[in-house]
């Protein structure tokens, strides 16, 4: 809608003024629709009969989850040779999975966090079914750092219990930092994903029609009742709780990227690693979050009045920004090494993985990795792609791809060759590794499946609040 | 004196023998007396803070061998437990007891000093009282105390395969013996080891049977060389070469500090090669090297020459004229010229210059021809040796202490007449080794008695009426002599795990004399000294120290016969190849020897010295040679030679000649345990005894497969790192930034001469222990043998992995030869090669103990960084970290599993070791369990030991502070094995210690300097020799260039 004002009282009735044109903002809920049907059809997700699809689904996810678990046995059964792990490469899919995982898990935070306290009101709508990817994540990440190691039943000794042999951990390490940082941001997650339910689970709770789901809903709801003190109490918990979940954002990731950087591997010993962990982070967070809420949204047509086509636009340009500064880092990244002229560093980023001669044995890991987080997200500078859900589905897996990719060619890359040339060694994944590895996609899948039946997917009582409805003071002309 | 009774318990029949050890000893009176006393003679000596360990176990070893002597004579003595609750007074339990005792093998026994744990033989070492060992030892001697051990060792006589027992065997043989009438249809065949008392019995046995025939066998022996001997020399003559004479060295073919040289040989190389200072270099003598492929000796060399060991005699012709004309010499002239010339020209400057500076050093030079040429080449390299004035300087010619007897050759054709009735085979395989042309299965088999006597059940006990289960070196009493001469006896230190009988034994049974091998060894030792059998005195001390020496050498009685030689030579047919056509040599395996040593895991997980290579042979050839057939390492390769077809895997080695094949023999056997069983690839068939050691007319063509070779050093090439981690200088270099000149010539080698000074953000704990246990690696002396790793395996309880595992790449040596091939641009098919051995190098400011989550990895205050195995959670970080990747992960549990069930589920699948096994483990070292890091210790279990010593020496003299332990009065396994006193271990504060001098030489450095780690090793950068007038002088030093060729398809990278 374009306003043209004409000022007649000018003097010079010639000349035209015309203000610039005011954008008005699409709603956020699209088709004016009321609370109720908001309620209704986020509610009836869960209280519907069980679709087909989700059956096909399920049963497809849970067997490959349970093979997960299975392999996981056979390996903590065995020993972790069963993995193809080698000398020199004493991490390779494994952290590289932990680093997917946990890298993925951030945008659910960053959004329900981050861009509740810059008041993006956008959010609303997607944050519950982020949050829950990034527990399921973060899930799935944790798994791998506790199998990893050798003994996984003196895992605890990483906690700081005080002990007869007076022996504490090496406070020192990098990887001690990882379990307390994850650990904790786990828990946090956790808690501010749960806090946030509490009132869509009251609502479920009063419409629930079997007794055992009222049981459970309301067990889970707390007696929540709506009042204003409770209003009160829980706005100020999910504020304190976003206050505290922002900064382990950038933290997590960072010291994720501490495991590298504080090493004195070529191609980890990198100052720039923390923003460009964080920054890949959010990139592939948000395209994990495209991958799942673009065919969920598929499932429910209703919900594509809450889960719009700007949702997707904002996304894409998230995953185009982060996607930018990961390029830039990788670019950085090359021009340090260049610049410190340190041969063994050299080596790395000129040989090991920038180049194309076969002197370095994965120098396509590193140009798959370039080509998906660098190349592919560049399309989205089109608005046109942008607005186009199977474009942006088809670079969301690209990213993905590309984000695991990077994980891989750091970790691997820097081990197979290092220093000594006598210790290089060649690594390849074992079965058991990649079964365990499509093990935590099953996991990942079918508790994203779960929570899609059992939980309300849409923040109900936050998306209300940004409805025109939800204005006392301008009603539902405007917002 | 009744202090102590002891209670004889029955012998067991069922029960388990592994504690039937020294204490088992005849409680005869004298023995009793001995134990009765409150102090055993000389245990005051042991008082006091002065007296060595070595000290100690000489007193024990003369201890032992005192009470030893009055075993009563009957034919098996009986032998009773002693309990370890009632042990002697000297037997502490935990504390080790050391025995001298040697190994007998071909070229000369190696003198040991036996390490034991409550009577079982834990470790072998070099007996440091002998000049051939000097304290070091080989990988053979090394490994040889896991043979020991071996669960698939025989235990039972076998009569066509079908247990028996020793009386049924006795039976059998006096009735064959009864017949024998004077032996006409008795042969026996021995292997090609001198040994005193073995020689006594065979002329005991001679003389009763004076027809019996007398053969001897050794696949990989030198008995091309002992011909040349008896030619050049008269009968009974063997070559000592002295290389600590020597000022220029040339070797033809011959791989002198590997497997065709001694212990000797090799400390007296390397005696000349030591160097301390620039002013000490010029004194380094020269090395020249023809050969074929890399050998140790080769990478050693200062000038090496790529040449098909059959070109070997037209290149010795050329040098010999050269050398002839230089001296004016005309019987070299005229030996040379009754060489037939061949159809291949040497290079000409190369020879010339040679031959020019083995003449510059006349009486100072030596030529060494290799043992696998045929007797008359070598003959042409003794007639070069004479005219250069070599003979009694550098090369000594001694008398050869075994009788001659029979080639298999000559036995086999006598068995073919059908004249043998009897064949006694002492050890050795000949079913599997001997020449394929004899057809020793068939020959063997016509006979109608035939006696193995073997450790093993392999190829030739299969097919033999009785089998004789051997009992180990370690078990029996026998005697062997060193390459030196001098005189050793074989102290067994356990009594038979496995019922084992010895040698002496049996041949003592058909000699009709009484079959004690203690007795027979006194007897051979008494005759030899002209002595009383009544004069003990001598035979203690000679247990004491482990040997008397030789008589000296008498080399000025043989003089060089110019004319047999000549005669000889213009005999000789040299052999020839077509176009297309390569030459085969079949290799002495560094590992498993001819076969022997198949069923010995840790030889068989030892990295070949050059290849890197484990768990199998393969077809060795250049990288021109492989690109020629597009063959890639680890492609089949089928090989045609004489109309035999062969399939096996290749190996691109550079620096092989282009024109030859190698191929190592021993592998491929069939019948043995499962540890060797299959492993590699049988090629005794297309040996033959005509051509016993190459061959010509091969050809290859690429079979179309691939095969998994398990090679442990994936990537060859140095990458242009040579200036960051093999620093290597020439003496002229050298001496050009001498230590006045340019102090920090060496430092300030690669990425180390541009970087800044190193500084720590952090405070770190000081290291201010009284001790600081360090390193020095000189590699201007280490060869590479690899010794280290297989001496740190036993010392170490280091498991074996298998193929698979290695494939993979989780070998779990805690230290690892790295060798590395590199050329300047162009010079790619002339690569340099070099060796460093690389262990843990206990950083100061270690990356792996700041990012291990557990405290697992810590330092110590005597700067070791030490690996707690029970805090360790096996997250892999450290390893990650470590910039040298020393750190060894157990992927599995190696020790609990079988290597062929690591993958099967670890709930369904048998656990637990050999009960043998478990007796070699070294109860001061942790066995690991699995998902748990180790790496080198730097052996703190000796250091505490010494400490411990150090303490208990001094608690009254001062008991305020932590004693010091006595400069170099231990050292560490791989430090102790050492031919070449290469590695150095010892206190940095002790200003006495070897150490402490070693780590001011101008030429140490330390890895990767720059990143601040302060590594406790210090590696002594290589000075190379080269004739500035040789063509290839400038090649000298090429892999420590800052940038250097590094082609990754030329061969130096072994791609999986």
């Amino acid at each position: 809608m374009v306003k043209e004002i004409t000022h007649s009282d000018m003097e010079s009735p010639s000349i035209k003024f015309h203000t610039p044109p005011e954008l008005i903002r699409p709603p956020l809920v699209q088709n004016g629709r009321s609370l109720s049907w908001i309620t209704e059809s986020v509610a009836s997700i869960v209280e519907g009969p069980t679709p087909r699809w989700w059956i096909v689904s399920f049963a497809i996810t849970a067997p490959i989850a349970f093979m997960g678990l299975l392999c996981i046995i056979y390996q903590i059964s065995n020993g972790v040779g069963v993995w193809g792990e080698n000398h020199p490469n004493g991490w390779a899919w494994d952290i590289t999975n932990f680093v997917f995982w946990i890298g993925i898990g951030h945008a659910g935070t960053l959004i329900s966090a981050v861009l509740f306290l810059t008041r993006q009101k956008w959010r609303t709508s997607i944050n519950r079914a982020a949050e829950a990817m990034t527990l399921f994540a973060v899930v799935c990440a944790g798994i791998f750092p506790a199998i990893h190691i050798g003994r996984f039943w003196n895992a605890y000794f990483l906690a700081p219990v005080p002990n007869s042999n007076g022996i504490w951990p090496n406070f020192r390490s990098p990887l001690l930092w990882d379990v307390f940082a994850v650990s904790t941001y786990f828990t946090v997650s956790v808690l501010f994903w749960y806090v946030g339910l509490i009132p869509d689970l009251a609502t479920l709770r009063d419409r629930a029609r079997s007794k055992f789901a009222g049981l459970a809903y309301g067990l889970f709801a707390l007696g929540w009742r709506g009042s204003n003190r409770h209003w009160r109490h829980y706005e100020m918990a999910y504020l304190l709780l976003a206050g505290l979940s922002t900064p382990l954002v950038l933290s997590v990731h960072s010291i994720v990227s501490f495991d590298f950087a504080t090493s004195v591997l070529p191609g980890w010993h990198t100052t720039i690693f923390p923003p460009y962990f964080v920054a890949g982070a959010i990139f592939g967070g948000f395209a994990m979050v495209l991958t799942i809420m673009l065919p969920a949204a598929r499932l429910y047509p209703q919900l594509n009045d809450l889960i719009t086509r700007q949702h997707v636009d904002k996304m894409a340009k998230i995953i185009l920004l982060t996607g930018s500064i990961v390029g830039y880092a990788y670019l950085m990244e090359l021009f340090v090494a260049w610049y410190g002229a340190n041969k063994f560093e050299g080596f790395t980023f000129f040989r090991a993985r920038a180049a194309v001669d076969g002197s370095g044995w994965y120098q396509w890991s590193y140009w798959i990795m370039m080509f998906c987080n660098v190349v592919s997200p560049q399309i989205f500078w089109f608005q046109k792609m942008r607005s186009n859900y199977i474009v942006v589905f088809v670079v969301s897996q690209f990213v993905n791809i590309g984000m695991w990719f990077e994980r891989f060619t750091i970790i691997v890359t820097s081990l197979a060759q290092d220093f000594l040339p006598s210790s290089w060694g060649h690594y390849s994944p074992s079965l058991t590794e990649k079964l365990t590895f499509v093990g935590t996609f099953g996991i990942f899948l079918s508790l994203f499946l779960l929570f899609m039946r059992l939980l309300p997917m849409v923040a109900i009582s936050e998306v209300k609040l940004v409805t025109p409805d939800a204005d006392a003071h301008t009603g539902s002309s405007s917002h | 004196m009744s202090k102590r009774i002891f209670q004889h318990p029955a012998d067991s029949e069922t029960g388990k023998r592994y504690w039937r050890s020294l204490g088992q000893l005849r409680d005869t009176p004298e023995f009793r007396s001995w134990m009765e006393r409150e102090f055993p003679q000389g245990a005051s000596e042991f008082q006091g803070g002065d007296v060595s360990r070595r000290n100690f176990l000489q007193l024990m070893g003369a201890s032992v061998a005192l009470a030893g002597l009055s075993l009563s004579a009957c034919r098996r003595p009986l032998k009773n437990l002693v309990p370890f609750t009632k042990g002697v007074e000297w037997s502490m339990p935990g504390k080790a007891l050391f025995f001298t005792s040697a190994l007998p093998a071909r070229g000369g026994g190696r003198p040991l000093v036996v390490t034991t744990f409550d009577g079982r033989p834990t470790k072998i070492e070099g007996n440091p009282a002998h000049p051939v060992s000097g304290g070091s030892t080989d990988v053979w001697s090394q490994a040889s105390i896991l043979d020991l051990y071996d669960p698939n060792r025989s235990g039972s006589v076998l009569k066509h395969g079908k247990s028996s027992s020793w009386a049924d065997f006795e039976t059998a043989l006096q009735e064959i013996l009864a017949d024998a009438k004077s032996g006409q249809g008795l042969a026996f065949l021995v292997d090609g080891v001198s040994c005193p008392s073995r020689e006594r019995l065979r002329q005991l046995i001679q003389s009763k049977y004076p027809e019996a025939k007398w053969a001897s066998f050794e696949p990989n022996g030198n008995d091309l060389e002992l011909k040349a001997c008896s030619i050049a020399f008269g009968k009974g003559t063997c070559v000592v070469p002295d290389l600590s004479q020597a000022d220029v060295i040339l070797t033809v073919d011959r791989d002198l500090l590997g497997v065709e040289g001694d212990l000797d040989s090799v400390r007296r190389f390397a005696a000349r090669r030591r160097v301390n200072t620039s002013s000490d270099a010029v004194s380094m003598n020269r090395l020249y090297v023809v050969e074929n492929r890399y050998t140790l000796t080769g990478g050693m060399s200062d000038h090496r020459l790529r040449l098909a060991s059959s070109r070997s005699g037209a290149f010795l012709r050329a040098l010999a004229l050269e050398v002839a004309s230089l001296l004016g010499d005309k019987t070299l002239e005229a030996t040379a010229a009754c060489f037939k010339d061949a159809d291949f020209k040497a290079p000409e400057s190369w020879v010339k210059e040679c031959a020019a500076d083995l003449v510059s050093k006349k009486g100072k030079s030596l030529v060494l021809v290799g043992q696998r040429q045929p007797a008359e080449v070598q003959l042409l390299g003794f007639a070069v040796n004479a005219s250069l004035g070599a003979m009694g300087q550098t090369l000594h010619v001694r008398p050869h202490h075994v009788a001659l007897s029979l080639t298999i050759k000559e036995l086999s054709e006598h068995i073919a007449k059908g004249k043998t009735n009897t064949l006694i085979i002492l050890g050795g395989n000949p079913v599997f080794n001997a020449p394929s042309d004899l057809k020793w299965k068939d020959a063997q088999s016509s006979v109608r008695n035939v006696i193995h006597l073997s450790h093993e059940v392999n190829e030739t006990s299969e097919i033999a009426q009785w089998h004789i289960p051997g009992a180990h070196f370690l078990e029996q009493w026998g005697d062997c002599l060193a390459s030196d001469g001098s005189y050793m006896v074989v102290q067994p230190v356990i009594l038979p795990i496995f019922n084992g009988v010895s040698e002496l034994q049996l041949l003592a049974n058909i000699a009709g004399v009484e079959p004690d091998p203690l007795k027979i060894v006194q007897e051979t030792f008494f005759e030899l000294r002209n002595q009383a059998p009544d004069s003990m005195h001598n035979w203690i001390e000679t247990l004491k120290r482990g040997f008397f020496p030789s008589t000296p050498s008498l080399g000025s009685v043989y003089s060089f016969n110019a004319e047999a030689a000549a005669k000889s030579i213009s005999d000789y047919k040299y052999p020839r190849s077509n176009q297309g056509e390569f030459e085969l040599v079949f290799l002495t395996d560094s590992k498993v020897d001819d076969g022997r040593y198949a069923n010995n895991g840790w030889l068989q997980e030892l990295p070949d010295p050059v290849t890197k290579l484990t768990w199998d042979n393969a077809l060795l050839l250049s990288p021109r040679a492989a690109e020629s057939f597009n063959i890639e390492t680890g492609d089949v390769v089928s090989l045609s030679i004489a109309e035999r077809s062969f399939e096996l895997p290749a190996l691109i080695l550079p620096g092989h000649a282009d024109d030859s094949l190698s191929v190592a023999v021993g592998y491929g056997r069939k019948k043995t345990g499962p540890v060797g069983r299959g492993v590699g690839f049988d090629v005794y068939p297309i040996v033959t005894s005509e051509s016993p050691r190459f061959r010509t007319g091969a050809r290859i063509r690429k079979a179309g497969k691939r095969y998994s070779l398990a090679i442990t050093q994936e990537h060859g090439s140095l990458e242009g790192r040579g200036a960051d981690l093999t620093r290597q200088s020439t003496v002229a270099e050298w001496a050009k930034n001498s230590e006045s000149e340019n102090p920090d010539f060496f430092k300030k080698m690669g990425i180390d001469a541009h970087s800044p000074e190193n500084f720590s953000l952090y405070s770190h704990p000081p290291l201010d222990d009284i001790h600081a246990w360090g390193m020095t690696v000189d590699l201007n002396t280490c060869t590479g043998c690899s010794a280290c790793m297989v001496a740190c395996q036993a010392e170490n309880n280091i498991p074996i992995v298998g193929k698979e595992q290695v494939v993979i790449g989780r070998e779990m040596h805690w230290i690892r030869t790295d060798r590395y091939f590199a050329s300047d641009p162009g010079g790619e098919a002339e690569p340099e090669m070099v060796s460093q051995p690389m262990m843990c190098q206990h950083c100061e400011n270690a990356p792996c103990e700041t990012v291990c989550p557990v405290n697992a990895t810590v330092h110590s205050e005597d700067g070791l960084n030490v690996m707690a195995y029970n805090r360790c959670i096996g997250t892999r970080y450290c390893a990650n970290n470590c910039p040298f990747k020393v750190r060894r992960f157990n992927f599995f549990d190696y020790n609990e599993r079988s290597i062929a069930s690591l993958y099967k589920w670890n709930l369904i699948s048998e656990k637990g070791m050999p009960e043998s096994v478990k007796l070699q483990k070294n109860p001061n070292v942790t066995v690991r369990m699995r998902g748990v890091m180790e790496k080198c210790t730097f052996c703190v279990q000796r250091i505490q030991e010494a400490k411990i010593a150090a303490k208990v020496a001094s608690r009254d003299r001062q008991m305020d502070k932590a004693p010091r332990v006595p400069a170099d009065s231990f050292t560490s396994a791989c430090a102790q094995v050492c031919p070449t006193e290469s590695i150095t271990f010892g206190d940095l504060n002790n200003p006495d210690s070897r150490i402490h001098r070693n780590r001011k030489d101008q030429r140490g450095y330390r890895l990767l300097e720059y990143l601040n780690t302060q590594n406790r090793v210090w590696y002594l950068a290589r000075i190379r020799n080269p004739n500035l007038r040789m063509p290839d002088a400038h090649r000298a030093g090429s892999a420590s260039r800052e940038s250097h060729a590094s082609n990754p398809r030329g061969g130096l990278s072994n791609s999986h």
